[in-house]
């Protein structure tokens, strides 16, 4: 698979600059912890109360209550502590945007004019020493979707499922989905209007399907170029229905447009944003597309978002579709905010929790080895201090393939510097981060 | 996150003066400054025309908002935050005539005969929210060209604009803020220039004019902009084009606005004396200078009559402003999306500067790299501090109550102790004090206008919604109540004719 290789020879290019963190986090590993007597939501079976968590070796070993710790095993007493796994962010650019604002610090997409989309691949920038990854894991995101921003054509690139340990190899899949921007931003792109997106959709999509019949006869004909072969060949998963494909889309009209598009090409679809998915929540679940949203959009800030509303995730788990919730890169942190604002308005608490956990990790194809507490799963745990999905809570510890994870970030740092702003013996320049 | 990025280019600053009434009825001859010298009705400029020069009026487009009928009302047996750092368990609040008229345990208070009781057992009363920082209005839903009017990028100094002028109150945007307990709100012009116009403080009741929402002689604001976003706006447009470029150009305005007011003083103290001067032959009368609607704005920050507002990330230019508003002799009020604010909060409590901030939004641009969670925390801490948690964001702004509470658990994780009753002032007192607003509303004292909210729950819970929002004694909002949530005429008949939409969609 091109994902493979383009994985690997990210990762060469990532060892010289992360060695050194490779080596001590190397430390922490191949340990076996036990985290006991915790209210343990497994996700997938309900809760423990008093509830022991196993890990050995990056694993998950055992779940359930009144167990042995392992001779050996760093025990944690979890008492009046809540454990859950690890929080998986469903959509973000965290690994591409450090700043926003800045230039040479936002990979996030291309700029004007240029030509390629479908083809290009967030490992060739996923970054795993931003500094936006710790800040994160401090809130308890262990995977996450780290998804390209389209630039001037519809379709933004390969995405992929990476863990915020920040190590050099931190790239859980590749080639996870690839994402395009529908709507009112397809129609923008695509002569200015929705019709005109869909023709172009449906087009790459049948010379994406002609390419991979034949990739040789292909290049052998003659084509007008518009679209560029490198992105067509990056869409032969995606017409194969083997790559999840994200559509950017927020209206109902759209999104019955796409289901349409979806059964005519037998696609993997998922979309994000959906601000009316509500509205078509019955056939959403009936065409089995999950739903990427924010639990606290409610306004109708466009023409495309008119029914946007609070109730969506309730309204869309009600009906039977799988749900996820989003927040832009620097604070996917805030998924869970986004939970408990859904839960506030009808969401059960339950689908909450697997909104932020197993929902992304299956819509992405890592729903085996993630996103509940279950014996032979990778260990993404985290020891929350209070109730996961309430703004007060934050995390006490954070597993990433079973490794105890550093929870000190760059905002810690700058806190802990300006605690005390006396004078004192040296400038503040001198404190801190040693 | 281009999206999120001009969102906070948005954000504009905003000093608000802890004047007693307003600007409006007691600074009229005090310093001579057109804003200010006289009173706010157009009656009193019409009477003065028949005996002289015709004052400018202090607000030509005066508020016509009137509180609505509320019943007499007992809330009782809440957990009760006063903001004033007061917690009552087990309290009541009593609602008469659209004001405060008690609060307390339920023991001491003389409950009117045929007082309505509303069961608050186990539920949160707090005053009504108010956000320091919001555009609504300015930058309504729908968000398109056709809506955008919440920035004046044309120039540098536009101190001429006014928000009001561009305040749509058919944004669906105050409905959703209603429901998130938001009873009062300072919409402010953006932040692309240095300075960015005069804001307007609003009651947030729906109305088919901007002026039937605005917070009856609440004093106006000035928004000025540090750092980025004016050398990025005008640096290939005749500069700004770097920091030093903004503070020269604050320097300049100040310098021509100082002329102005000294011009305008100057004018008057000879038209007293010329009007006093009982001679028949007295001569012409003084001739006035020309107004400039600019230079009025400026004049009136400088008197202290505008409180100045300003949007300030970085610690280091914050100082610099400090400075800049000592050698013109005007008062900074609040630092807006103060980042920093935490690496010179000793600074900001030593000249009576509140902080207004987000919770955690950050790295959108360089000079909102710098964010930590316990900046409100380290501000509050301060002897004299004043943290305040505003929005900048249509969305943020229906849960101000959950980021004062992200803010207070991060600042007591750190070991900063403050409690409910101390971080409900971050979202009601504090802002209301640097609004000029606090002898009228943002605390639950005696005699105060009735903007109250119920909570169902802690209202620094994920889970709490506000049930019932009163303004002036009304009941404006009940989560409960269909007939008690407004929606905009844009939300009517979009779809299939359902009626769609309103507060708490």
């Amino acid at each position: 698979m091109s994902g493979t290789t383009m994985k690997n020879a990210a990762m060469k290019s990532f060892v010289a600059l992360a060695a050194g963190a490779s080596a001590l986090l190397s430390v922490a590993a191949a340990q076996t912890v036990a985290i006991m007597d915790g209210r343990v939501h497994t996700v997938s079976g309900g809760v423990i109360e008093e509830g022991d968590v196993i890990i050995r070796d990056g694993r998950i070993v055992e779940v359930g209550a009144d167990l042995t710790a392992p001779a050996g095993a760093s025990v944690i007493n979890a008492a009046g502590k809540v454990v859950t796994p690890g929080l998986f962010g469903a959509f973000s650019s965290i690994g591409l945007v450090e700043i926003g604002a800045v230039e040479d610090a936002n990979d996030a997409g291309p700029g004007e004019g240029f030509p390629l989309g479908a083809a290009l691949n967030v490992i060739d920038a996923y970054n795993p020493q931003s500094v936006v990854i710790p800040v994160n894991r401090a809130g308890g995101v262990t995977r996450a979707l780290s998804a390209p921003s389209a630039g001037e054509t519809l379709f933004a690139g390969k995405a992929a499922v990476i863990d915020l340990s920040g190590r050099v190899n931190s790239v859980t899949r590749a080639d996870a989905a690839q994402v395009v921007v529908m709507g009112e931003s397809g129609a923008q792109r695509e002569g200015g209007t929705r019709m005109g997106a869909w023709a172009v959709l449906r087009e790459y999509l049948d010379e994406a399907r002609s390419y991979a019949a034949n990739p040789n006869d292909y290049v052998r004909r003659p084509h007008s170029g518009r679209f560029m072969l490198s992105d067509l060949k990056a869409l032969g998963p995606v017409v194969a229905g083997e790559q999840p494909l994200v559509v950017a889309v927020n209206s109902a009209n759209d999104i019955r447009a796409l289901i349409r598009l979806k059964n005519t090409y037998r696609l993997n679809v998922v979309i994000v944003g959906g601000a009316e998915a509500w509205r078509v929540a019955r056939e959403l679940a009936e065409a089995q597309i999950p739903v990427i949203t924010s639990g606290m959009d409610n306004l109708p800030n466009n023409f495309e978002s008119i029914d946007a509303t609070l109730k969506n995730a309730a309204r869309l788990n009600q009906a039977g579709v799988k749900i996820s919730f989003y927040d832009g890169a620097h604070n996917i942190r805030l998924v869970r905010q986004h939970a408990g604002n859904a839960v506030a308005e009808g969401l059960p608490y339950e689908a909450a929790l697997k909104a932020l956990t197993i929902n992304p990790a299956e819509m992405f194809g890592v729903g085996a080895q993630l996103g509940t507490l279950d014996a032979g799963k990778i260990a993404d745990v985290v020891i929350w201090d209070g109730d996961p999905l309430e703004v007060t809570s934050k995390p006490e510890a954070v597993f990433i393939n079973g490794r105890p994870q550093d929870l000190d970030n760059r905002q810690q740092m700058l806190m802990e510097r300006y605690r005390d702003l006396s004078r004192g013996d040296l400038p503040h320049a001198y404190r801190g981060a040693q | 996150m281009r999206k999120l990025a001009w969102t906070a280019a948005a954000v504009l600053m905003l000093g608000a003066c802890s004047q007693p009434n307003g600007a409006g009825e007691e600074s009229a001859d005090a310093d001579g400054a057109p804003e200010a010298a006289d009173a706010a009705a157009g009656g009193d400029a019409e009477k003065q025309a028949a005996a002289g020069p015709v004052r400018p009026p202090l607000d030509p487009f005066p508020s016509t908002y009137e509180p609505y009928p509320g019943e007499t009302v007992l809330l009782s047996g809440a957990t009760v935050l006063t903001g004033t750092g007061e917690r009552i368990e087990n309290g009541a609040v009593l609602l008469e005539g659209g004001k405060i008229a008690a609060v307390g345990p339920l023991a001491a208070i003389t409950v009117p005969e045929g007082t309505a009781t509303v069961n608050a057992s186990g539920k949160w009363i707090t005053p009504g929210v108010i956000d320091i920082h919001s555009h609504l209005g300015d930058y309504p839903s729908p968000s398109n060209a056709s809506t955008s009017d919440g920035n004046e990028i044309v120039s540098p100094n536009t101190a001429h604009v006014w928000a009001e002028h561009s305040v749509w109150p058919q944004d669906a945007g105050f409905t959703r803020a209603l429901a998130g307990g938001v009873t009062s709100l300072q919409i402010l012009p953006g932040s692309a220039n240095l300075f960015g116009g005069r804001s307007v403080i609003l009651k947030n009741v729906p109305s088919r004019t901007a002026q039937g929402m605005k917070f009856p002689g609440a004093p106006y604001g000035l928004k000025m902009a540090c750092g980025e976003n004016p050398k990025r706006v005008y640096g290939d447009r005749g500069g700004p084009g770097t920091r030093m470029g903004n503070m020269a150009g604050y320097r300049a305005a100040w310098i021509e606005a100082a002329a102005y007011k000294k011009k305008w003083e100057d004018y008057w103290t000879k038209y007293e004396k010329w009007s006093e001067n009982d001679k028949d032959d007295k001569g012409d009368a003084p001739e006035a200078p020309a107004r400039d609607l600019k230079l009025e704005t400026l004049a009136g920050a400088l008197s202290g009559d505008i409180t100045v507002n300003m949007h300030c990330y970085r610690a280091d230019e914050m100082v610099q402003v400090l400075d800049l508003a000592k050698e013109f002799g005007y008062k900074v009020r609040t630092f807006h999306h103060a980042i920093e604010a935490y690496k010179i909060a000793d600074y900001l409590a030593e000249n009576n500067v509140c902080a207004a901030v987000w919770a955690d939004w950050w790295g959108f641009k360089l000079e909102a790299f710098d964010t930590v969670g316990e900046n409100a925390a380290l501000v509050h801490a301060q002897p004299g501090g004043c943290a305040i948690i505003h929005s900048d964001d249509a969305i943020g702004i229906q849960h101000l109550n959950q980021e004062a509470a992200k803010a207070m658990a991060d600042g007591r994780r750190a070991g900063i102790e403050i409690e409910p009753e101390d971080a409900i002032a971050w979202i009601t007192s504090n802002p209301a004090e640097a609004m000029g607003i606090i002898d009228e509303t943002g605390t639950l004292e005696t005699g105060k206008m009735a903007d109250v909210v119920l909570w169902n729950g802690n209202p620094f819970s994920v889970y709490a919604r506000a049930e019932k929002v009163y303004i002036d004694g009304a009941l404006m909002y009940d989560r409960s109540d269909p007939a008690r949530s407004p929606r905009v005429d844009f939300e009517i008949g979009l779809h299939d004719n359902d009626f769609t939409g309103g507060a708490g969609q």
